[in-house]
């Protein structure tokens, strides 16, 4: 199926990228995933960590700074001593997509650009978690965060919206936005980076990385059209760079296997070092349908949850 | 080659649109808007060479197409000789054109040159046909068109031409030979081949010499490489000088030093009568002249043999130089004039006595006392306004009939018998001028030998003579009236009778009628007249190879003579005009002709003969300028004969365009190949 063929301009923003067909392709693989995914489908997930919950857990002794509304005073009343009543978290949790908007993702060899295909993902993988009572947001951020959506249970429809109006338009840099994101996602949740991670490995990895620090779940998506990775001009031209402008004369044909083992050793370099710090990396071919993508990232899911 | 429509070549202007097409896309060169050049920077920069070199190939292919098709439509032919030439169609008819003038005998030329002529005989096929043309200024034909197979008679005949001669060369007569020659030849190809010093001094412009249409012409130079040194003596002059009742003559030498290194050490020698009386020191420097003046010689009634030599180099030839140094001859005169003192021919004698070149010695004698001696002795008679009695009219008729000169001045006395038909004009009465205007002279016959020397302007005005007298004349038929009056009467008139001539003048040559001898015209115009009358003219001291010897040279005056000639190089030779009819001798050897009676033992007179020494200028031209004038604007080739061409021969010499055409779609062929198997790859 190709992806172009999804395309259908509808007057609900965001419609487009909703895919019938690729939903009822990832409704499918939802039986499987839903008993190995946290978080993607509703009531199947532990929560992360204790929380403001209906359900009790136990109770703690009260510390200068905790809330004086969550005392148990009836306890105090019988015990004279101060306690506080800790709740099982609730199963909802945060989920977030970190969309690379700079230029060079504005770039697509065989009728979709590398932007449009991250659309239609974080659009599918909203939705996907947003069936389950899961909160999302959405961040969009080149240089620096563009737009920045909290999550939230009733931000659906504006993350569609935001995902919509959503252009690609100046050079990107992954470590600053990144860095001083990591400060803001406080509250622990599932992350998902795309991008086309046009810088050293260790540069994306070390600007990732910080992320994970509070607990969050990382999940990585390397965005690349297929002409990126197998270089498939044949005329000598003078090749543009979309975010720098720079030009330079090249023979496609006499570096293409030069450049091809560039770019496997680059994207091995991703996820050897994504795999260091385990977060999970997939690389996708947007010339490869969306629902397989999703599929595999799932599928990888469940082998890093079995892990577990 | 030539092209049937070479407009076509215009577009070979096409050419460049492949050329600008490359260009204009190198200018608006592909941009491909690519994500990051991360990857692309990190492999090292190759040129797009390699591409070129490729495109290169596509591109020369692609332009060696048009051009050969473009070509193909010029419709290229070949022209016919080139075809016959290609085919080796046909036997030719070869002129061995050889240069024996003598300046080959400068160093080794005419070893060389005949060596030459022998490689071309030898280069006969089996069906050509050989002739042999020896020529200087002249041309002769030692062997016409021989069969190659005579070659043994060509050679011989090369072989006997000897060694150069003594005359200069001249290449238009050899080529006319040589068209004529060939112009009778029934064989289509025609060749001539001409073996020569090839001398700037022995062509001069085209002098009309055309070779047949389609005749090959190949020079073959005998030059000599390196420097080029030559003197030669160009002339002798002499100076006339009376010593102690002797004439005595200072000869001065004329050397000329062609090469370009000076000329220091050498010796000129005079030679006079065959032996060395003087030696003088040569030194010429490059490119330039001397002269050298040796000591009076005093002369002797009989002609000396006079000789200047100039030491010895490569070309010997103009080294000598001969000469004749005769005593000058006199120009003997009878003037008749009234005896006693009542003579009027003061001014007459005056001028006659006036001048070395020629000396006039006039002899004054009453009618009365003229002797047949007298008129035997005498070249010209001058009869100045006198009575001249039947008697006397009628020798001096006989004598003007045997080629002698009369002069008739009129004048108040003058009267001549009617039983004598000498004169030019009747005598009429004397006509008056001395009232009114006087009569001037005028409308002078310029082109006549008296009048000639005052042709130009400012060289003598006859007009400023007042004439206040003369005598009306009718003038015969057969008279010419080279002067008039300005009134149209004659002048001055002349008439010839036998060999001689007769000049009446219908004034006076005193002051009685005119003030004639008080102006300057009067000496030069009695000179000229008595020179005319009397035939004078100076003996050349020497001739050039080449020229004619006349029978009548050094006899004095202009009869006929008959004798033998003994040549420089011994040899008898009969000439003159005798019975058999007009025989003459061109002069071919260097040296002294000698003139003798028919007996054979008195010897009349003696010619030197000289070298023309403008041959011995060495300096050489281009043979193409001799080629291209003999062979008109063909350059050397034509038709390979006058026919037409049949129209399968036109056929097969323009059949180029057809393989051209083929070459040039096999190309194309090439390319769409090449180029698929590119864009496959």
């Amino acid at each position: 199926m190709s992806l172009m063929a999804s395309h259908n301009p509808s007057a609900i923003p965001g419609a487009r990228f909703m895919d019938p067909v690729v939903l009822a392709r990832i409704g499918n693989l939802s039986l499987v995933a839903r008993a190995v995914v946290d978080g993607f489908i509703n009531g199947l997930h532990k929560a992360p960590y204790f929380g403001a919950s209906v359900d009790f857990a136990e109770h703690r002794g009260y510390v200068p700074g905790d809330d004086v509304r969550r005392v148990d005073w009836r306890l105090w009343a019988r015990t004279d001593r101060y306690y506080v009543k800790e709740y099982e978290a609730e199963s909802n949790m945060n989920f977030s997509v970190l969309l690379d908007v700079s230029k060079s993702m504005d770039y697509g060899s065989i009728g979709i650009t590398k932007l449009d295909y991250a659309r239609m993902l974080t659009a599918c993988l909203t939705n996907l978690v947003h069936h389950q009572r899961d909160r999302v947001g959405f961040v969009a951020f080149d240089s620096e965060v563009v737009e920045h959506v909290p999550p939230s249970a009733k931000h659906m429809e504006t993350v569609l919206h935001v995902l919509d109006r959503l252009k690609a338009g100046r050079p990107g840099s992954l470590r600053a936005p990144l860095h001083k994101l990591a400060e803001h996602f406080g509250r622990r949740g599932v992350l998902v980076v795309i991008s086309d991670f046009y810088e050293d490995p260790e540069t994306v990895v070390d600007a990732v990385t910080p992320l994970r620090f509070r607990g969050n779940d990382l999940i990585v998506f390397h965005v690349l059209d297929p002409a990126e990775l197998n270089f498939g001009f044949s005329n000598a031209s003078a090749f543009e760079d979309l975010e720098s402008g720079e030009q330079m004369p090249v023979v496609p044909e006499a570096m293409r296997k030069e450049y091809q083992s560039l770019v496997r050793a680059h994207i091995d370099a991703l996820q050897q070092r994504f795999s260091e710090v385990r977060v999970d990396y997939t690389l996708l071919d947007t010339s490869q349908p969306l629902d397989h993508a999703l599929f595999r990232f799932l599928t990888s899911r469940e082998k890093r949850m079995r892990l577990r | 080659m030539s092209f049937l429509t070479p407009l076509f070549f215009v577009a070979l202007a096409g050419l460049a649109i492949p050329v600008l097409i490359h260009l204009i896309q190198r200018e608006k060169k592909q941009v491909v808007r690519f994500p990051s050049l991360m990857f692309v920077q990190r492999i090292p920069y190759r040129s797009v060479r390699r591409r070129r070199i490729h495109n290169w190939l596509l591109l020369m292919v692609r332009m060696a197409a048009l051009a050969l098709i473009v070509a193909a439509f010029a419709r290229p032919f070949l022209e016919r000789d080139e075809v016959t030439a290609a085919a080796g169609e046909g036997a030719r008819e070869v002129v061995v054109l050889l240069d024996r003038s003598y300046s080959l005998g400068y160093a080794d030329r005419w070893e060389r040159a005949r060596a030459a002529a022998y490689d071309a005989i030898n280069g006969l096929g089996g069906g050509d046909r050989g002739s042999v043309v020896l020529f200087d200024s002249g041309a002769e034909i030692a062997l016409r068109s021989a069969a190659a197979g005579e070659r043994q008679r060509l050679t011989a005949a090369v072989a006997a031409a000897g060694g150069p001669t003594a005359a200069a060369t001249r290449y238009a007569p050899a080529l006319k030979v040589a068209g004529s020659i060939l112009a009778e030849s029934p064989l289509p190809r025609r060749e001539v081949i001409l073996i020569s010093d090839f001398q700037r001094a022995g062509w001069r412009g085209e002098e009309g010499a055309q070779l047949p249409a389609g005749t090959t012409v190949t020079p073959v130079p005998i030059t000599t490489g390196g420097e080029v040194a030559n003197a030669a003596v160009t002339g002798v002059s002499f100076a006339r000088s009376t010593f102690s009742s002797q004439e005595r003559v200072a000869v001065t030498a004329v050397v000329v030093n062609r090469g370009t290194r000076p000329l220091a050490g050498g010796q000129l020698a005079l030679e006079i009568g065959g032996r060395a009386i003087q030696t003088e020191r040569l030194e010429v420097d490059a490119n330039s002249s001397t002269s050298i003046t040796f000591a009076p010689v005093t002369l002797t009634a009989e002609p000396m043999r006079g000789t200047v030599r100039a030491g010895a180099d490569a070309l010997a030839a103009d080294n000598v130089f001969h000469f004749v140094l005769t005593p000058a001859q006199p120009v003997r005169v009878l003037v008749l004039d009234r005896a006693g003192g009542g003579g009027n021919a003061l001014y007459l004698m005056r001028a006659l006595a006036i001048g070395e070149a020629p000396r006039f010695e006039a002899i004054v004698r009453p009618p009365a006392a003229v002797s047949d001696d007298d008129l035997r002795r005498v070249s010209a008679v001058l009869v100045n306004d006198v009575e001249v009695p039947a008697a006397l009219g009628r020798r001096l008729q006989k004598f003007v009939e045997g080629g002698g000169g009369l002069f008739v001045v009129l004048g108040p006395r003058a009267t001549w018998s009617a039983e004598v038909d000498v004169l030019p004009a009747s005598l009429q009465a004397p006509v008056d001028r001395t009232r009114g205007d006087a009569a001037r002279v005028g409308a002078l016959e310029y082109t006549h030998p008296v009048f000639e020397p005052f042709r130009s302007p400012r060289s003598g005005d006859f007009a400023a003579a007042r004439i206040y007298g003369y005598r009306a004349v009718t003038p015969t038929q057969d008279a010419q009236v080279l002067a008039r009056f300005d009134g149209g009467a004659p002048a001055l008139l002349e008439r010839r009778i036998g060999t001689g001539r007769v000049l009446l003048w219908t004034s006076t040559l005193d002051l009685a009628w005119s003030d004639f001898p008080l102006k300057p015209v009067y000496l030069p115009f009695v000179h000229r007249a008595m020179r005319h009358l009397a035939a004078y003219s100076e003996p050349a001291p020497w001739l050039t190879v080449g020229q004619v010897l006349e029978a009548s040279f050094g006899s004095g005056r202009a009869q006929p003579a008959s004798g033998v000639v003994l040549t420089p190089s011994g040899r008898r030779v009969g000439v003159g005009v005798d019975e058999e009819g007009a025989e003459v001798l061109e002069l071919a050897e260097q040296g002294f002709y000698e003139l003798r009676n028919r007996a054979g033992d008195a010897v009349t007179a003696v010619v030197a003969s000289n070298v023309d020494t403008a041959e011995s200028d060495l300096t050489p031209m281009d043979p193409k300028e001799i080629v291209a004038a003999a062979t008109r604007d063909d350059g050397g080739r034509a038709a390979a004969s006058a026919a037409p061409p049949t129209p399968e021969a036109q056929e097969r010499s323009q059949r180029l365009w057809w393989y051209l055409l083929c070459v040039g779609i096999l190309l194309l062929a090439a390319d769409t190949l090449i180029s698929n198997r590119l864009s496959e790859a």
